[in-house]
C-alpha cells in the first residue's frame, strides 16, 4: 500500500518548519532555500498558505520532459537518479505544481523522495497541515467538507447527564418536496 | 573563546547621501561582545553618537538606523524569526530599539549580512534592493503616499525580487508621524520608537531581500538534537493548542481578570465588554488563519476576516494583545470588526497600534474634560466607542489633517498644546504607555519607568509575576525580578529569536545557552550570556544619559501616582509617590548606578571599540 503526503492549506501557519527539517535531512545546512518543499504566501486576496511538495504522479510530466530517463516512478516515488541526471533542470520548468527546485550551489534538481517513506516535514509540521495517508483515503477531508457545504444542515440542542451537546443533520432538498 | 560558526561576519553599511553599499567586515571581538540584534544595534548606535558629538537629530540625515538579527535568527530552534530595529527615537530623542518577526530578519542572514546599517538620506523616494552579493539604490518616487501593503505589491509588480522579503513604510512614516512603524510580511510590525519616521526622513520607502545562503552553524547535529527537546517540550504544553488558536489574544481575558486592561484610557482597568473583543470572540467568528514567524511552532499570530456588516471584507494580520487592548478596550470599542479595521487601518498608515490607540484615548478623555476644544478637534465630535470617529482620527494623524498634525509628533508635542493634558497620557521619556496597568504593581511600575526606550514592556513584563505570587514582596524582589527581566529579555532580541517560548511556555532558559553554543560553536554559559546583555542596558543607559536623562525622566505618568482604576480588582490602587523614589534608589544602587541613574564613570572603556 504506498501512502501520499497530502497538504491541508488551511491549516498551514508558514512557519517554513517543514523547509528547514527537509533541507537539514537532505543536505546537513540551515537553509530553507535548498528545501524539496515551499511554503507559497499569498496575501491578502486570497489568504492562502500553501506548502508545495511533489504529488509523486504516476504519470510525471517532469519524468516525460527528462532527455536522458533519470526519473522514473517506482514504488509510489518519483526517483532522481543522480548517476543519469545532466542536470539540465527541464523537470523544474515541466511540473505543473512547481514543485521542484533549483538552488546555485546545487548540482541537481532538488525533489521530494519521501525520506524513504518517513518524511520529516510531516513528523515536525506543528500544525498538521502536512500529512502521510494512504492513498485510498485522498480527498476524504475535502469530500466531508463539501458535503457539509452543500447539504443543508439543522441542529439539535441536547443535554445528556447536564452536559450541553449537539446533533447536526442533513436534510437534503426538503425545500423542493 | 572563539566565534566558529554563526555569523558571516558581514556589515552592510549603506549611505544614501552619497549612494554607497559596502560590505565591512565585522570582528570577532566584536561579535563576541555584542552578540547582535539589539547589541548590535547599542553599539553602532553609540559609536555615531561619538562622531556626532553627541548631537544627531532622530530625523536628520545623520541618524543612523541599524537592522540587527541576531547569530539564531532563522535557525532551526522554535521561534527564531526576530530581527532588531535600532537608532535615535524621534518618538523620545533617546536610544530607541524594536524588535520584528516573520521573515524579514532571516532573508537578511540568507543574503550573508549580520548587520544593516543606513544613513544619509536619498535624494528623492527610494527602495534598497539587496540581494546574495549586492546591493542598489533604486528611485522609486511613485510609490509616495502608498500604504504599506500597496507598495510592497506594487515593488513586486515592478523590480524583479522573486521570494524577497519586504519591510515597507505607509503615509505615516513619509510623513514623520512620531510613531510610525515599519511593516513586513504583511502585517509584522517594528511597532515602537518611530523607525517609520527615521525611514521616511530618510526617503527609503522600502527594504527589499532576498537571500539563498546556508546559514553557518558550528554543529548542526548537536542543535538539531537541542531544536528537537525544545520543540517536544513546548508541543507537549498544556497551553501549546491555546497559543496556537488564540494566540496573544488570550491575554485579553487573563488581563481583565486581574484588572490590568487598559480601559478608557486608563480611567478603568476592566472591560465591560471584554467578552466581545475577547480570543474566543475572534475564533468563534472572525479568524481564518494561523500566522507564524519563521520557525515557530506556537504561531501566535492570526489572520482574521470580517465577513459581514459595515467592515465586511477587512482582513487583518492580527491582532495580538496589545493592537486589541489599546484601539478596543482603551478607546472604548467593543466590536471587534471595528477593532481589526482600526488594526488594518493602523497597518496600512504605517502607525503603532499601542501609541496610536494611547493617544486617542487620551485625546478622547481630553475632550470629555474640556481640554481639548471640538475646534480644536476640527468640528469633528469624538466619544469612547465610537468607531467612525476613531478611524477618522487616525487618518488624520497618518496624514498630518488638523488635529492630527499634533498629535502626530506624539505625547510631548501634545502636552506643549494643551499642558493639562500631562495628567490625561501615559507616558515615560516621551513614549507612549503600552497596554499592561501598572497601578497593580509597583515593579511593573518600575519596569515602565526604567526601561530604556520608555514606556514599553518589553524589557521587564513583570506584571504577571508580582500578579501571580509577589503581592507581599519586599521592594528588593521587585528591583531583583525587575533587573532579572531586563537583562534575560533583551538578550533574546541580541540572540535574534522570540521570547515568547520562554515566557509564556516556560521554556527553560538554559536551552539559550547549548543553541548558542552549537551554532556559533562559542562556549559561554548563560550566566556569561547574561552579563553580555547587562553590558548593553549599561550601554543603551549611557547613551540615555549622555543626551540629558536624569532621574527625573525615569517618572511615572500623573495617573499612576494618583489616579486609580475605577472598578475591577485593583479599584482605588496607585503607585504611592515616595514609596516608588525609594524603590527607584534601591534599583539604581542594585544597578552600580548613581543617585542620579547614572552608570559609574569610566564605563564608555567597555565599549570603545
Amino acid at each position: 500500500m504506498s501512502k501520499k503526503l497530502t497538504v491541508i492549506p488551511e491549516q498551514c501557519s508558514d512557519c517554513r518548519i517543514c523547509e528547514l527539517v527537509c533541507a537539514i535531512k537532505h543536505f546537513g545546512v540551515n537553509n530553507p532555500k535548498k528545501a524539496a518543499i515551499r511554503v507559497v504566501n499569498t496575501y491578502p486576496h486570497p489568504v492562502m498558505r500553501m506548502p508545495v511538495v511533489c504529488s509523486q504522479c504516476r504519470v510525471p510530466a517532469c519524468a516525460q520532459v527528462c532527455p536522458v530517463g533519470a526519473l522514473t516512478w517506482v514504488e509510489g516515488i518519483v526517483r532522481l537518479d543522480k548517476e543519469t541526471c545532466i542536470s539540465c533542470f527541464k523537470c523544474v520548468d515541466a511540473c505543473p505544481f512547481g514543485a521542484i527546485y533549483a538552488h546555485d550551489d546545487c548540482d541537481y534538481p532538488i525533489k521530494c523522495d519521501m525520506c524513504g517513506g518517513d518524511p520529516e516535514c510531516v513528523k515536525n509540521c506543528p500544525t498538521n497541515a502536512l500529512r502521510l495517508i494512504p492513498e485510498y483515503a485522498l480527498g476524504e477531508a475535502k469530500r466531508l467538507g463539501n458535503v457539509l457545504s452543500y447539504t443543508q444542515m439543522r441542529e439539535i440542542e441536547f443535554y445528556e447527564k447536564g452536559e450541553k451537546k449537539v446533533i447536526r443533520y442533513a436534510e437534503i432538498g426538503k425545500e423542493e418536496l | 573563546m572563539s566565534i566558529k560558526g554563526g555569523y558571516f561576519k558581514q556589515h552592510l553599511a549603506v549611505d544614501l547621501t552619497r549612494g554607497t553599499a559596502e560590505r565591512l567586515p565585522l570582528a570577532d571581538a566584536f561579535l563576541e561582545q555584542y552578540v547582535g540584534g539589539r547589541g548590535f544595534g547599542a553599539k553602532l548606535v553609540w559609536d555615531n553618537l561619538r562622531k556626532h558629538d553627541f548631537k544627531v537629530d532622530p530625523l536628520g540625515a545623520e541618524n543612523l538606523m541599524v537592522i540587527a538579527p541576531g547569530p539564531l535568527t532563522g535557525v532551526y530552534l522554535p521561534s527564531s524569526g526576530k530581527n532588531s530595529f535600532a537608532a535615535i527615537s524621534p518618538a523620545t530623542g533617546l536610544y530607541g530599539d524594536s524588535s520584528i518577526g516573520g521573515g524579514f530578519g532571516v532573508e537578511l542572514r540568507q543574503a550573508g549580512l549580520d548587520c544593516l546599517s543606513v544613513t544619509g538620506k536619498a535624494p528623492e523616494l527610494s527602495v534598497l534592493v539587496i540581494d546574495d552579493s549586492a546591493a542598489r539604490i533604486v528611485p522609486m518616487p511613485e510609490l509616495r503616499g502608498k500604504t504599506s501593503l500597496e507598495a510592497e505589491g506594487l515593488i513586486r509588480e515592478r523590480l524583479d525580487v522573486p521570494g524577497a522579503h519586504i519591510a515597507t513604510i505607509g503615509p505615516a512614516g513619509e510623513n514623520l508621524v512620531r510613531f510610525a512603524c515599519v511593516n513586513a510580511d504583511w502585517g509584522r510590525n517594528a511597532g515602537r520608537t518611530g523607525f517609520g519616521a527615521i525611514m521616511g526622513a530618510k526617503n527609503l520607502k522600502a527594504i527589499i531581500v532576498a537571500g539563498h545562503r546556508d546559514l553557518p552553524v558550528h554543529d548542526i547535529g548537536a542543535l538539531v538534537e537541542e531544536a528537537n527537546k525544545a520543540y517536544a517540550y513546548l508541543k507537549e504544553h498544556k497551553y501549546f493548542k491555546l497559543w496556537q488558536q488564540q494566540g496573544l489574544m488570550n491575554v485579553i481575558e487573563y488581563a481583565n481578570d486581574k484588572g490590568i486592561l487598559p480601559t478608557y484610557n486608563f480611567k478603568d482597568s476592566v472591560f465591560t465588554h471584554h467578552d466581545r473583543i475577547n480570543g474566543e470572540t475572534m475564533m468563534e467568528s472572525y479568524k481564518i488563519g494561523d500566522n507564524a514567524c519563521f520557525g515557530c511552532a506556537m504561531c501566535c499570530g492570526n489572520i482574521c476576516l470580517v465577513k459581514n456588516g459595515k467592515y465586511a471584507g477587512t482582513v487583518v494580520e492580527g491582532p495580538e494583545y496589545e493592537s486589541c487592548a489599546m484601539l478596543g478596550s482603551n478607546v472604548g470599542v467593543d466590536d471587534f470588526a471595528a477593532v481589526l479595521s482600526a488594526n488594518q487601518l493602523c497597518d496600512e498608515l504605517g502607525l503603532d497600534t499601542i501609541s496610536a490607540g494611547n493617544l486617542v484615548g487620551a485625546v478622547i478623555e481630553g475632550y470629555e474634560k474640556g481640554i481639548i476644544s471640538l475646534a480644536d478637534l476640527n468640528g469633528h465630535e469624538i466619544t469612547w466607542g465610537d468607531d467612525d470617529a476613531i478611524l477618522n482620527l487616525l487618518r488624520m494623524i497618518g496624514h498630518r489633517e488638523g488635529i492630527g498634525d499634533v498629535i502626530a509628533d506624539g505625547a510631548r508635542r501634545i502636552i506643549e498644546a494643551w499642558p493639562e493634558m500631562d495628567k490625561i497620557i501615559l507616558q515615560v521619556k516621551g513614549l507612549e504607555q503600552s497596554a499592561y496597568d501598572s497601578r497593580a504593581g509597583s515593579s511593573m511600575a518600575l519596569a515602565y519607568a526604567t526601561s530604556d526606550i520608555g514606556a514599553h514592556h518589553t524589557r521587564a513584563w513583570t506584571i504577571a509575576r508580582e500578579m501571580e505570587e509577589g503581592q507581599g514582596w519586599s521592594d528588593e524582589e521587585r528591583v531583583k525580578t525587575v533587573i532579572y527581566h531586563q537583562t534575560l529579555r533583551p538578550l533574546f532580541d541580541m540572540l535574534g529569536v522570540c521570547r515568547l517560548p520562554w515566557i509564556e511556555l516556560g521554556l527553560n532558559e538554559r536551552h539559550y545557552e547549548y543553541f548558542y553554543k552549537h551554532v556559533t560553536g562559542n562556549e559561554l554559559t548563560l550566566e556569561q550570556l547574561l552579563a553580555l546583555s547587562n553590558d548593553i542596558y549599561d550601554l543603551t543607559r549611557l547613551i540615555n544619559v549622555r543626551l540629558g536623562v536624569r532621574r527625573r525622566d525615569d517618572s511615572l505618568p500623573y495617573k499612576v501616582h494618583a489616579s486609580p482604576p475605577l472598578t475591577g480588582p485593583n479599584a482605588g490602587k496607585v503607585v504611592d509617590k515616595d514609596a516608588f523614589q525609594g524603590l527607584l534608589s534601591r534599583y539604581y544602587r542594585s544597578r552600580g548606578w548613581d543617585e542620579e541613574g547614572r552608570p559609574p564613570a569610566g564605563i564608555e572603556r567597555k565599549f570603545e571599540d
